[in-house]
């Protein structure tokens, strides 16, 4: 098994939008033999963690290398009882570790050892519609509250436009993580302070009760059919790095010329901060090692860092530094797409240093918990605020039922 | 509609003279099926028969030991270790798995579920057998045919359809949705609407296949029986009521388990239109779901194991009412 061969390839496994970068590995390294498997793309992870139970029950089976499609996965995913993904310190050279700005990595730090690598940094910044702001003549919101305000004033002079999306995972952490309410904090080993009543959660709770008042927050998800059909009528709204070219030219198919990013929106008093939405983590299984594991570790560094895949192919932001300035002169101001693509690549770069602390991955997801309670009642109509309390109780109860111990 | 209170009904005497007589009509009708039933069985019985029967049933019982029996016994064993995997661990996984904080709601919504597809079904797949089996024409065969088609499709190829039809961006029937004020799939699926949806998926996906049987019980009703009812002044209704549907009740009784069965293992529907909508549908909705969710999340084998038991011992439950209560395997005598 330590081998690679024909018979015996390289086995990958990766969302859909990764397809197009196997395939560049494969163009790269045709002496590599490549196998690989799309997985279901949802960032909750459904079904995804049971595989590998599954093929630890059995001793065999695992990829050698997986796209995880959200992030929470890596909380299991080195869990002692998973014990999948491989402590990279000792495996990825030195350079290409120090590649990775220690905010954008922290995400793969986990007890001192670097267990994955990240593809693209997913800092929200403030995408907005520059041609319908400048026609109605508004000036771009700088906090949350100029956003609120300007929302409900849109929702009054402007029906049928929205200020944002509600309905999928990451809604959570543009607002609230955005926010810096404490969903996640993980304050020590298995231990977890939740508390959405604390004023940094509340805040986004009104302003997000205020906007849906005003009927400017669509109800639906970034991903799903309906979600796309309100991206097009979108005028503003937070959003990650990757929103620019995946969801409003590929998705939302905005026309050209429209769309534009700004520095991401801030709560006046409050540190400079804000959320993240994903940036794909790439990790490698724990059980290879030889040539196998030599092999896997070059299409690691590959998938991170390889311009080929990173700087021509790849929608989001890279999160390897040395190929953000690259990706930025070709996706945002070459492509010809982008509004004003100049402030774009700053405001992602900055971005990308200010993603709050204090957010631990767990054990369960957050978004998923928040597509179960939340989305279903803003797509009934009701007010955010009416669902809070059954948010925080979800939380508290899945962080106890997987072993942490609660402050709330 | 149980034995005894059929029999009761019949020996007290309503007001109206017809309907006694059609009722005691109906006593002398299934004393004769009973009889022909009964004959035949009787005649044949012999040793040589006693033998090939147990060699006819022999892979039946194979088959149960290794896909039923043994991991019923397994599920029991593992409920009662420890969480660690070794060891006794008495009732902890009961208690695990009974102190769930969704442990109440995953078996209220499989009640919700039951409560209202239940019903649909069995009025629909009776009716619609009752209907077929009335009519005696060359649209019988094509109209059977239509029937069995839903269910002919394969389990999952008929979700992956539901959703479709349930999605207002992409539905043939979006006009209907959006009559209903539905714009997306979260709102379409929504958790108070999942009992409906899920009971709908049910009927459309097995009703078909429940006609047929039923159908086929029907067919089993001797001629002579229903000829003789109709000369004796039956109407189709007391027809149906007295003759037809108290010959055919261990189809039902056996439809009905059957059907019960089902929805208290429910998983893949849930699961599916969990998928479907990015995570609309918890996936801890049934106990079905919540025993996978306490194997392969939780690690918490000996609860999963508890809870498949608890499943286990409802399902017993209803099925020995079921049985004893319409005599669904009992000889006739």
């Amino acid at each position: 098994m330590d081998t690679v061969s024909k018979s015996n390839p390289l086995l990958l496994w990766v969302d859909v939008p990764r397809v197009p970068a196997v395939k560049a590995f494969e163009k790269a390294y045709p002496n590599i033999p490549v196998s690989y498997s799309t997985l279901n793309g949802s960032a909750s992870n459904t079904g995804l963690e049971e595989k590998f139970v599954l093929f630890n029950r059995v001793g065999s089976g695992w990829p050698d290398a997986i796209f995880w499609p959200g992030n929470s996965a890596m909380a299991w995913a080195t869990s002692p009882q998973i014990n999948y993904a491989a402590n990279l310190t000792n495996i990825i050279s030195k350079k290409v570790q120090a590649g990775y700005n220690p905010v954008v990595a922290a995400q793969c730090m986990l007890n001192g050892g670097l267990y994955c690598l990240r593809n693209d940094d997913a800092p929200d910044v403030l995408w907005y519609n520059a041609t319908l702001m400048k026609e109605w003549g508004y000036t771009v919101p700088k906090t949350w509250p100029q956003y609120e305000a300007l929302g409900i004033e849109i929702g009054k002079q402007h029906p049928g436009y929205y200020v944002g999306e509600l309905g999928d995972t990451y809604a959570v952490e543009r607002y609230l993580w955005g926010s810096g309410c404490p969903t996640n904090d993980l304050t020590g080993p298995n231990k977890v302070y939740i508390n959405l009543n604390a004023p940094t959660c509340t805040r986004a709770e009104n302003m997000i009760d205020a906007l849906q008042t005003a009927k400017v927050l669509a109800p639906a998800g970034i991903f799903d059919s309906a979600g796309a059909i309100a991206g097009a009528k979108l005028v503003m709204s937070p959003g990650a790095a990757w929103w620019g070219v995946y969801l409003f030219e590929q998705t939302f198919k905005v026309p050209k010329g429209e769309i534009t990013a700004t520095d991401p929106l801030q709560w006046p008093g409050s540190p400079a901060g804000t959320g993240d939405e994903g940036g794909g983590l790439w990790s490698m299984s724990s059980h290879i090692s030889g040539q196998r594991q030599a092999d896997t570790a070059l299409f690691l560094q590959f998938m991170a860092t390889a311009p080929a895949w990173q700087v021509d192919l790849s929608t989001g932001l890279p999160a390897y530094g040395p190929d953000q300035n690259a990706w930025i002169t070709k996706n945002i101001v070459q492509s010809g797409y982008f509004a004003d693509p100049s402030q774009i690549g700053p405001a992602m770069k900055y971005a990308g240093t200010i993603v709050r602390p204090n957010h631990g991955y767990l054990l369960y997801d957050e978004g998923a918990l928040w597509t179960q309670v939340i989305t279903p009642v803003v797509a009934e109509g009701k007010l955010i605020s009416t669902a809070w309390s059954a948010y925080q109780s979800a939380l508290v109860d899945n962080a106890k039922v997987n072993g942490y111990s609660v402050t709330t | 509609m149980s034995r005894a209170s059929g029999e009761n009904g019949i020996l007290s005497s309503p007001g109206e003279q017809r309907v006694v007589k059609g009722e005691h009509f109906g006593v002398q009708v299934v004393a004769v099926a009973q009889r022909r039933r009964r004959g035949p069985r009787r005649r044949n019985i012999s040793g040589l028969q006693g033998r090939s029967g147990l060699l006819l049933v022999a892979p039946y019982v194979a088959l149960l030991l290794v896909v039923g029996v043994i991991p019923a016994g397994y599920a029991i064993y593992q409920s009662f270790l420890a969480r660690t995997g070794s060891g006794f661990g008495g009732i902890s996984g009961y208690k695990d798995a009974v102190t769930e904080f969704q442990f109440a709601s995953s078996f209220a919504h499989i009640g919700l579920v039951l409560i209202v597809w239940l019903p649909f079904m069995i009025i629909g797949v009776i009716g619609l057998s009752l209907l077929l089996h009335g009519r005696r024409s060359r649209l019988v065969g094509g109209l059977r045919f239509i029937y069995y088609l839903p269910g002919a499709l394969a389990g999952m190829g008929n979700f992956v359809l539901w959703l479709f039809i349930l999605d207002p961006t992409d539905s043939p029937v979006k006009f209907l949705l959006s009559w209903l004020g539905y714009s997306s799939l979260e709102q379409v699926a929504e958790p108070a609407h999942l009992p409906v949806i899920i009971a709908l998926m049910l009927f459309f996906q097995g009703a078909g296949t429940w006609i047929l049987v039923i159908y086929g019980g029907l067919n089993g009703i001797p001629q002579d029986v229903s000829e003789a009812a109709i000369i004796d002044g039956c109407t189709p209704w007391q027809e149906t009521r007295r003759i037809k549907l108290p010959l055919i009740r261990p189809w039902i009784a056996y439809f009905i388990l059957i059907n019960i069965a089902y929805a208290s293992q429910l998983f893949l529907e849930p699961e599916v239109l969990g998928l479907a909508t990015e995570g609309a549908v918890s996936p801890q909705w049934t106990p079905n779901q919540l025993s996978y969710t306490f194997a392969f999340q939780l690690f918490d084998v000996p609860a999963a194991a508890a809870l498949s038991v608890i499943l286990l011992l409802i399902s017993l439950f209803i099925g020995v009412i079921i049985t004893t209560r319409t005599g669904l395997f009992r000889n006739v005598e």
